[in-house]
């Protein structure tokens, strides 16, 4: 037990620096996501027949291709053209842009669900297109949405880790570095889990919590 | 300098080991899941909470992350041990997870009457797991399951980095060595792709052609 103890002062907080990095890293891509989403779905629905087409290309190939491709695109590519971004940036773009195709197809599900007929009515209250986006179409999306929208901010959460191929110290590079330098067997990954396990759990949570929200009233 | 056409050859070959490993850990891991689907509707609180942890950490952690623990676990237990046996032990831990919820979801997607028809008609409980829960469990679980075969393929990238020569870690290896990132990538992306779009076809057909032996859709 001792032993665990003074393993925990030597190397909790860079634990915890770990930690702040992923989820510094999973909120800030679930961020831009959600909005590159919701740009990707606005062009699929009022773009024109070629912006649909091209969304859904773009979609396609992203969902049927792993995160780790896009991750190496961006971190290998971006160089050869002169951008020397920092690794923690070059890999949350590419969870950005994974991510998106996602949440955009999230969206269309919703969207689909939502009844014809109330488009009609909002059409027909004489409501302006953004007022009825706003009071109509929205409250209902976030209904639909949003318990697919908590799981794939899991999924972004523990995509993350794949940083780690890319020098990032997130979490599990950190479980990895310490694993290998103190020489414990396999500790380090236990603990790492116990942090992504923590936060899968607040995630779970906040996205009840939101869905209580937007409940219909 | 550019990626050859011997590149293109290694890059195919990588392909065919990341559809191998990701159809053993399909296999595997679709035997397990069948194996851990009753205990979420055991009698015995217990098993299920057995159940429900196995599926909370195993779909809570990073596959990146259970690759490492097992790889290093088990080679702190064995001494050295191949990669590609860790990696199959993780991508069946993970799917197994994945795929006893699937299966979770087909049961509770059975009619209540259903089961009621079933005991009344003095059918032994076997014999009602194989002839009535097990062809339906089948028919709605098909769908999902074949998503859950295109993310096998998806996740076996991660065991890259456990130093299982896939596809992904032959990309990195000729990016590193010639440079030429857009090409290879594009060729890594389009042979993925191919692998999960003929997944998803053949899941397709094989749904077709269930539904004509009977199998018809969401109806009952």
């Amino acid at each position: 037990m001792g032993q665990y103890r003074a393993w925990l002062e030597a190397y909790g907080a860079a634990f915890l620096d770990a930690a702040a990095w992923t989820l510094g890293v999973a909120v800030a891509a679930f961020v831009c996501a959600l909005l590159w989403g919701a740009i990707l779905f606005f062009l699929r629905l009022n773009g024109g027949p070629w912006a649909a087409r091209t969304v859904d290309a773009y979609v396609q190939l992203l969902r049927n291709t792993p995160v780790l491709l896009p991750i190496y695109l961006i971190y290998f590519g971006f160089p050869l053209v002169g951008l020397l971004w920092p690794a923690s940036i070059c890999g949350g773009l590419a969870l950005v842009a994974q991510n998106g195709a996602y949440i955009c197809e999230i969206f269309r599900g919703g969207y689909k669900a939502i009844d014809r007929v109330q488009h009609d009515a909002a059409k027909s209250l004489g409501l302006m297109p953004w007022t009825a986006f706003r009071k109509v179409t929205l409250p209902q999306l976030l209904v639909y949405c949003i318990p697919a929208l908590g799981n794939q901010a899991v999924l972004l959460l523990k995509d993350t880790s794949l940083l780690s191929a890319i020098t990032v110290v997130e979490l599990t590079m950190q479980a990895k570095v310490l694993t290998e330098r103190t020489g414990a067997a396999y500790a380090p990954f236990l603990v790492a889990a116990v942090f992504y396990l923590f936060m899968v759990w607040a995630i779970e949570v906040l996205t009840r919590l939101a869905q209580r929200g937007v409940r219909w009233r | 300098m550019e990626m050859t056409a011997s590149d293109l050859w290694v890059l195919a070959q990588a392909a065919v080991i990341s559809l191998l490993m990701a159809l053993a850990a399909i296999a595997f891991g679709t035997l397990l899941a069948v194996a851990l689907t009753p205990l979420a509707f055991a009698p015995w609180a217990l098993g299920r909470a057995i159940y429900r942890l196995y599926i909370f950490v195993v779909r809570g952690t990073p596959v990146l992350l259970l690759a490492l623990l097992v790889f290093y676990a088990l080679a702190s237990f064995w001494g050295r041990i191949s990669p590609y046996a860790a990696g199959i032990v993780v991508l069946t831990l993970y799917l197994a997870a994945l795929i006893a919820e699937v299966f979770r979801g087909g049961v509770l997607a059975i009619p209540r009457p259903l089961w009621d028809c079933a005991k009344s008609l003095g059918l032994p409980r076997l014999s009602i797991l194989r002839r009535v829960v097990s062809p339906l469990v089948a028919r709605y679980a098909l769908p999902p399951y074949l998503n859950v075969c295109v993310m096998a393929v998806k996740a076996s990238s991660v065991l890259s980095i456990i130093s299982v020569w896939e596809l992904t870690l032959a990309s990195r290896e000729i990016i590193e060595r010639t440079l030429d990132v857009y090409r290879v990538l594009a060729v890594a992306a389009l042979l993925y792709f191919i692998m999960c779009f003929a997944i998803d076809r053949l899941g397709r057909n094989l749904e077709s052609r269930l539904a004509a032996r009977g199998f018809a859709g969401e109806r009952l």
